[in-house]
């Protein structure tokens, strides 16, 4: 199922919704939703951050089939940023050595299944999956 | 939705979902913090790396002063999501 949502933190709860009610309908777990919403979050937030002055909405695509939930988040008229290149984020690092931020797309990378990126024609799409079960 | 408020102890109750979009409204509360406190997270189902960027944030102004957060009554999820991110090692955390 197919949405489109503008680019705005104030989005995430409608594709909260949007997404759980798609999960629910699907019965997949908490313990599955959990990390398909925040992936979700993360890469959303992660395209408003690095595009301010885009307004075009961002499309969101969630679709559960044997077992595997396939999501796809895709914004036109942007530069290319490859949300599937290595994150380097000292997790042991003391609490001196840390600063805030840097951690979404590390998430990211470590709670999905499979993250595909690509880009043509200064439009991203980023496809990630994750098993149900 | 995400709420943000003080227990009847002296903890600060954290309900909700405590995504990016909710974030100023819980940095407003954080950055009154001056003491060491516990966030007591049995009512939070849910928090994004912008959540855990305001905990980090808050634990590192508190230590200037010597004082600290601990986190209690957190929910699998959001105790799996704090040891990817090694927030296990810097902050003292209860699970619920």
């Amino acid at each position: 199922m197919y949405r489109d949502f503008a680019r705005d933190f104030d989005s995430l709860t409608a594709i909260y919704e949007f997404a759980e009610k798609i999960l629910a309908a699907n019965e997949i777990s908490e313990s599955v939703r959990f990390p398909v919403h925040l992936a979700m979050e993360e890469l959303f937030t992660n395209m408003v951050k690095y595009n301010p002055d885009n307004r075009s909405d961002i499309g969101v695509d969630v679709d559960v089939a044997a077992g595997t939930i396939t999501v796809t988040l895709t914004e036109s008229g942007v530069d290319e940023f490859d949300v599937t290149r290595p994150i380097d984020v000292d997790t042991g690092a003391s609490l001196d050595e840390r600063s805030p931020g840097g951690l979404g797309l590390y998430l990211l990378q470590n709670i999905v299944d499979k993250l595909e990126y690509d880009y043509d024609d200064r439009r991203s799409r980023v496809i990630f999956t994750k098993e149900s079960g | 939705m995400f709420e943000i408020d003080y227990g009847s102890d002296g903890e600060v109750i954290c309900a909700g979902r405590l995504d990016a979009a909710q974030c100023a409204k819980a940095e407003a509360f954080m950055d009154e913090i001056a003491d060491t406190s516990t966030l007591d997270f049995s009512r939070l189902e849910y928090i994004s790396s912008a959540g855990l960027g305001l905990l980090l944030k808050t634990q590192k102004r508190l230590a200037e002063s010597g004082a600290a957060l601990s986190i209690s009554n957190v929910n699998n999820h959001i105790y799996d999501v704090f040891r990817y991110s090694g927030f296990d090692a810097i902050f003292d955390i209860t699970a619920k």
